[in-house]
């Protein structure tokens, strides 16, 4: 997808000739890149090497004002007699060195352009070592909005662009004016979901789509998760050994040690302060928008359909008061691992309580498949098979008949939320596990739950699956289960069912195997106002979690247009028929009317 | 011990070519004579009487150890290539292997992303070939190894046009 490739002979014009440099990108100065026609390349802010590079500026006068200073405050001569003789050599060697630096700058940011069009967006950069990227725009996982501190000040921000390649960003562009990223992102956006530029007036922008807020997170409850986090877990066994071996050996060193691990744990908290801080999650029709940050803010933007697989967790404190993370896998952003800031990318939820994390779900999983997706969801969260007696995991032939058939497992009725668990032999193998690790399967997505003290729940949909591989170790084979492995991309989400029974991951295996085939017949376009309705159903959703479901229908609008586009008026024939009972309502002034419902939430948390 | 497999019943499988054992053979040789040799070098100097600080009972027991650990693996090695197999289905492949830590896999023909034959040295002189499969995912980790040269690249045709039939999104 992310092809770089040596520019090409008729791409060398615009981008090194002096003629061509002067042609295309120089009729429009770059702030008013707010009316683009399509096709035209574009250069970021003038002023956004100096951002990037301030840190090198900065060490440049740091290296060679502090001298001079310090003898200006000693009140010496500003340079030694011996060196006096050189001043100007130095004085000169350090401004070439300031010049070259600034011209550097400079012509990184004359030879960096960018253009969207024909559905490609493409970035040229580099003037020694020239490098044209291009990326497709239906192929975008993901868009960010990030503004450092310093990028913030001066109202300019940086587009990250992500395609499916767990690597870098496929397109950076850094800096823009916060406005004229906003409006690219509207723009790719919008054509990347299928919308195409008005024909009569190609120059008229794109409007921003609307979007209405969903949930937020307040400051209180961040500081309390925090508090209650695991970290701070072993922040006090830490401090209370240390406290315990010193008093013990008497000996004060230990407190030493403290010091660092403090410093690096008021490091990591300010860490996760300053990314949760003033989280705030919002729907709009291309996609889910998440707003997060104290210092450096970053907004993402993910299309619908882009989350890959989904875990609410639990850690053991965090139930006094009934709060839950979300966290998702999506294909551009990589693993946990790989460097800092993937870790708050992938959280769609720093902490949230049950009405928050249905809502997000009802976000993330528009169709959840499901007639009650409130019981089958809570059960997965919380939910425990009975001790004794009923567990539908018991008898190979119930665990066979709701693998089997899709969505049999979900059908109500069924006790825990129709989670089928690890059958009771293996509670020597498990004993605080075995009523708690389970599956089941709506018609749109397998459920996962693990963990008595961690509480766990990993939500996988059908047409995300890549593979699956059931593994059985020799322990697991003289209890007659085995664990089941969904491979998904790379990120936070690693999906296992584990020690399920036999017959019943058997059956699964099978039965998942064909429901990942269906769903993948019935996903078609990668351009998803075609296809997908996320507001009503997530309105609906909503609705029935907070216990009114009779204003189902009422709010059920069709997508909520950001233009008006045939696209989106024409329900392809892949909508599943509960979308389509919603479509035939459509309500566009209602769903406005209905979003502060949506707001009540932290309220109550 | 009576082994109960984990796969869906009904599948035939097709297992890999038995000259792979010489290709795993190779490879055992390799890493755990040269792993034994280089433990045993103590227990060498000891008796030469070079050194003589390394207790002898440590300087037996561990290149023992190891020994056992060798000659257990190499009584393995035929059961756990007689245990590889694949199956094609109409909509996915089926990969299974191991004995005592079973595995079995199914990677959907849309999943995949493209296919790559390796072909080692010992492999070659033997005209086998290892098939391997790539999805989104970098746990898929679906390979099949042992293939007899031709039959690999039938396999590599069929999953290109399967997948290219079946090709989906992410």
């Amino acid at each position: 997808m992310t092809s770089e490739n040596a520019v090409t002979s008729d791409e060398a014009g615009p981008a090194g000739g002096p003629v061509g440099g002067s042609a295309p990108g120089g009729d429009a100065p770059a702030g008013q890149a707010s009316i683009k026609p399509d096709g035209e390349w574009l250069r970021v802010h003038p002023a956004s090497p100096f951002i990037r590079g301030w840190v090198a500026l900065a060490a440049i006068c740091f290296f060679f004002g502090r001298d001079i200073f310090e003898r200006m405050l000693q009140g010496r001569p500003l340079m030694d007699e011996m060196y006096s003789g050189r001043v100007p050599f130095l004085i000169a060697g350090g401004g070439l060195v300031l010049v070259l630096s600034v011209l550097g700058f400079i012509l990184t940011w004359y030879f960096t352009r960018y253009q969207v069009a024909e559905g490609y967006v493409r970035v040229n950069t580099g003037f020694l070592f020239k490098q044209q990227r291009q990326a497709r725009l239906d192929r975008v996982q993901a868009i960010d909005i990030v503004q450092p501190l310093l990028a913030r000040i001066f109202g300019l921000a940086e587009l990250k662009f992500e395609v499916a390649d767990a690597g870098e960003s496929a397109v950076r562009l850094a800096y823009l004016r916060i406005d004229d990223a906003r409006q690219l992102r509207a723009t790719i956006l919008a054509r990347a979901a299928g919308l195409e530029p008005n024909p009569e007036r190609p120059e008229e922008a794109l409007p921003e789509a609307p979007e209405y807020p969903v949930l937020s997170v307040p400051p209180s409850r961040l500081v309390g998760s925090l508090l209650l986090s695991e970290q701070s877990f072993f922040v006090v066994i830490g401090g209370v050994a240390s406290v315990v071996l010193s008093a013990i050996t008497d000996n004060r060193g230990f407190y030493f040690y403290l010091i660092p691990a403090a410093l690096g744990l008021a490091a990591a908290y300010w860490g996760s302060f300053n990314k949760g801080y003033n989280f705030t999650a919002a729907i709009s029709p291309d996609g889910i928008r998440l707003r997060y940050g104290l210092l450096d803010t970053q907004a993402q933007t993910l299309p619908p359909g882009r989350i890959q697989a989904l875990k609410v967790t639990q850690p053991p404190l965090w139930r006094i008061f009934g709060w839950y993370r979300m966290q998702v896998n999506v294909a551009g952003y990589g693993g946990p691992g790989s460097n800092g800031e993937g870790a708050s990318r992938t959280t769609i939820l720093p902490v949230g309580v049950l009405a928050d994390v249905m809502r997000m779900l009802s976000l993330v999983l528009p169709d959840p498949g499901t007639p009650d997706p409130a019981r089958v969801f809570t059960a997965g969260l919380t939910g425990l098979a009975p001790a004794r007696g009923t567990s539908p995991g018991g008898t190979p032939a119930a665990g066979a008949s709701s693998g089997g058939t899709p969505a049999a497992g979900a059908s109500s009725g069924e006790p825990d939320g129709g989670f089928v668990t690890s059958p009771r032999r293996v509670r020597l193998l498990a004993p605080l596990g075995w009523r708690r690790n389970g599956f089941t399967a709506t018609d749109t997505a397998l459920l996962i739950r693990s963990g008595r003290l961690w509480r766990e729940l990993v939500v996988v949909p059908h047409q995300r699956t890549q593979s699956m591989a059931l593994h059985q170790g020799p322990l697991a084979r003289r209890f007659r289960v085995a664990d089941l492995v969904l491979h998904t991309t790379s990120g936070p989400v690693s999906p296992r069912l584990i020690q399920s029974g036999l017959d019943e991951a058997r059956a699964l295996f099978d039965a998942q195997a064909a429901r990942a085939r269906e769903a993948r017949k019935r996903q078609t376009s990668e351009q998803w106002l075609a296809q997908v309705a996320p507001e009503p159903v997530a309105a609906a959703l909503a609705a029935a979690t907070t216990d009114s479901a009779d204003e189902v229908p009422s709010t059920g609008s069709t997508v909520v247009q950001p233009a008006d586009t045939p696209s989106a008026e024409t329900p392809s024939a892949e909508t599943p028929p509960d979308q389509s009972d919603l479509r035939e309502n459509p309500d566009h002034q209602q769903a406005p009317d209905h979003r502060p419902k949506h707001q009540e939430g932290p309220q109550h948390g | 011990m009576p082994t109960e497999a984990i796969d869906p019943p009904g599948i035939s499988w097709l297992r890999v070519s038995p000259k792979y054992v010489t290709v795993r053979l190779v490879e055992w040789a390799f890493g755990n004579l040269i792993a034994v040799g280089l433990l045993s070098l103590p227990l060498v100097f000891t008796l030469v009487g070079w050194w003589d600080w390394v207790p002898r009972w440590l300087a037996i027991t561990v290149p023992a150890f190891m020994l056992v650990l060798a000659v257990w693996r190499l009584v393995l090695i035929p059961r756990q290539v007689r245990a590889i197999g694949y199956a094609e289905r109409d909509d996915d492949l089926l990969i299974r292997g191991g004995i005592f830590f079973q595995r079995t896999l199914v990677v959907p023909y849309g999943r995949m992303q493209y296919v790559d034959i390796g072909v080692g040295p010992v492999e070659r002189g033997l005209g086998l070939c290892t098939l391997k499969l790539h999805t989104a995912s970098a746990g898929t980790n679906a390979e099949i190894p042992g293939l007899p040269a031709d039959e690999g690249a039938r396999l590599r045709e069929q999953l290109s046009a399967r997948g290219a039939a079946r090709l989906a999104g992410l």
